[in-house]
């Protein structure tokens, strides 16, 4: 019987430092077989475990094909992740999953899509953009709204204008520097630099909560369909399989059912979800 | 072959015995404080089968332990790491659990439905396999008794791999499985075919226990999905919120509060340590608790809620059935004297 609690073994090849305190490990399996095996959905995540210190729950944030590699975006600050950012490259690490229901790919497929990312919420997006980068003649119009604390914390800006070459960028920071020359504002202010149509568009987010929140909002006073709005939710998943209970809304496992949900799934929970 | 057997205490202690010298076998004993707990006996007379009412704790340590070392590591001096899988040393014990009574029995049967579904728990799985369920019905309704009204006693058709009934001299043994079935033919010189007066004798006793539930006058728990749905929102929660000390020991008796943590411990020399599981309490503050600092169920309220409507609500969308089994533990442990019949009973007839 082979057992799913085993992490298989991993080797952290590179970082890059992406914020202050965030960091995109570049991680590959020890074993090529285990690589091989590795396929993940957008939207997925994986437990990620530092010996002597636990694991913990990271979406995937990318990967590449040449290196044998896929990416996680950490932000510190826990335990477990001031342990990941004391490893030094070529640490081992554990690796459970993936695990979990993705972005709705095949849904997505010949519609606009409206992106939404808030602060570190970009992450689980990230491999949804390269996704539609290489894919792009099977989607219409494409658009990112992406809003950070600052522009120190905005993440993955060396590949900003890679994006632009193939979907609308739009960009904006809660409250900017000298150098800042974008919006200033929470992310819905970018709505006005947009146009959608809501019934051909189908809408992604992650990010905190209470941005969801205003978010999904502001996407139903444009007339976005409940069932065309989807959400990625933060709780903490310990196990992965359903099991382990610390991750449910109104006994759905966000770890199996989610992360990402409907926002008409989402609308028939009882606990509030954002 | 009948699903009823007949046992003669003297054959049946034969039994015990005989199985003492394949398996290890957990049964009722009485300890010092007169309490009854389930626990490993290596004697027959150990056994308490007499006992009324049900144990402490219920079965579900014997299957999802308190605290359970999933695996051990060590960290090798070229930083590489190796893991030990404690899984197999599981793989070799064949247990048997002796006078289990129905509530905890349909306990066991509930978390079955979530340990063995999509995924598979190896270590719940491993465990269930390896142990025969001996189960014993009730002699008498105890104070915080209402598995009549979920359904879960005082008799029950399945989850059990044999069912005993205590008729005095003798036991009637209901046949429950496939493996229950095997031990009664493997021991076929020790049974008897039972007789119609002791069907009738196990019937009347079943009788008066349903009787005696009855008379609790619990209402029938046949709407109180919808009725819960219905009333999230009611402000009966904010009050037994308002009581409740989130201690989380209803959590620990309850046959199917099964929710747990995952920890590493790492040994002083930072080479060894090991990831093990312990159980957690939905009731706890921490429970939500994500590395951001997010605390998704911060009021008290909302975390008696996340338990009772677990129960109630969530269990039959997840797994079809609800996972109270009526043994009445989270009622006689409760601190603050919170009793679910009474709170299920305002939201039936003080709900909208």
């Amino acid at each position: 019987m082979r057992n799913p609690y085993i992490p298989k073994l991993a080797i952290i090849k590179d970082f890059i430092d992406e914020t202050p305190d965030t960091r995109t490990f570049k991680i590959c399996f020890k074993d090529p077989k285990d690589a091989q095996s590795f396929e993940f959905q957008p939207g997925q995540f994986i437990e990620l475990t530092a010996f002597g210190y636990g694991e913990a729950p990271f979406s995937i944030s990318g990967k590449s094909n040449r290196e044998n590699t896929f990416e996680v975006t950490i932000r510190k600050v826990g335990v477990v992740t001031s342990a990941i950012f004391r490893l030094e490259r070529g640490s081992v690490v554990g690796v459970r999953g993936p695990f979990g229901r993705g972005w709705p790919i095949n849904k997505m497929h010949g519609k606009d899509i409206l992106i939404i990312g808030g602060g570190i919420g970009l992450a689980p997006l990230r491999p949804i953009i390269h996704y539609i980068g290489g894919n792009r003649d099977k989607f219409n119009n494409v658009i990112l709204m992406y809003g950070a604390r600052t522009p120190k914390d905005l993440l993955y800006k060396y590949e900003f204008e890679e994006w632009s070459k193939f979907i609308e960028v739009h960009l904006t920071v809660d409250s900017g520097d000298q150098t800042w020359k974008g919006r200033v504002g929470v992310v819905t202010v970018l709505f006005d630099e947009i146009d959608v149509i809501p019934e051909k568009t189908i809408a992604l987010q992650c990010g905190p909560p209470i941005m969801m929140y205003f978010v999904t909002k502001k996407l139903k006073e444009l007339g976005f369909p409940d069932e065309n709005i989807y959400l990625s939710l933060e709780r903490l998943m310990k196990c992965g399989m359903g099991f382990c209970g610390k991750c449910t809304i109104s006994g759905r496992y966000v770890c199996k059912e989610g992360p990402v949900f409907a926002y008409n799934e989402i609308k028939e929970f009882l606990e509030r979800a954002i | 072959m009948k699903a009823f057997k007949s046992l003669d205490k003297k054959n049946f202690e034969l039994l015990i015995k005989d199985l003492l010298k394949t398996h290890v076998i957990y049964g009722p004993v009485k300890k010092e404080d007169g309490r009854v707990h389930y626990r490993k006996i290596s004697d027959f007379n150990e056994l308490f089968l007499s006992y009324e009412g049900h144990a402490l704790l219920p079965l579900k340590k014997f299957f999802l332990s308190e605290k359970e070392i999933l695996f051990e590591y060590e960290i090798l001096d070229n930083k590489d790491v190796v893991i030990r899988d404690k899984l197999e040393g599981l793989e070799k014990v064949q247990r048997i659990l002796i006078g289990a009574r129905p509530c905890d029995i349909r306990g066991i049967e509930i978390l079955d439905r979530v340990f063995i579904s999509e995924f598979k728990d190896p270590y719940y799985e491993t465990r269930r396999r390896n142990t025969l369920i001996i189960g014993l019905t009730c002699n008498k309704v105890a104070e915080y008794c209402f598995c009549y009204f979920t359904g879960s006693g005082p008799d029950i058709d399945t989850g059990y791999d044999l069912l005993l009934t205590d008729l005095g001299e003798k036991y009637v043994v209901r046949i429950g499985s496939e493996r229950g079935f095997e031990l009664v033919n493997q021991y076929s010189e020790l049974f008897e075919d039972a007789s119609e007066d002791d069907i009738v004798a196990r019937n009347e006793i079943i009788e008066k226990l349903v009787a005696d539930l009855k008379e609790k006058d619990l209402f029938p728990l046949d709407n109180i999905y919808e009725k819960m749905v219905r009333n999230f929102n009611s402000e009966i929660w904010e009050m037994y919120g308002h009581r409740c000390l989130s201690c989380g020991k209803c959590n620990y008796v309850c046959p199917t509060c099964y929710c747990f943590d995952i920890h590493d411990e790492l040994d002083l020399d930072a080479r060894t340590g090991r990831r093990v599981r312990v159980w957690d309490a939905c009731h706890f503050l921490s429970f939500t608790k994500v590395a951001s600092g997010e605390i998704f169920r911060r009021e008290r309220s909302s975390r008696l809620k996340q338990r009772i409507y677990h129960k109630l609500v969530y269990s039959v969308d997840q797994i079809g059935i609800i996972s109270c089994v009526g043994c009445g533990r989270c009622i006689e442990v409760c601190t603050a004297d919170i009793d679910i019949r009474e709170l299920l009973q305002k939201i039936v007839r003080e709900g909208i």
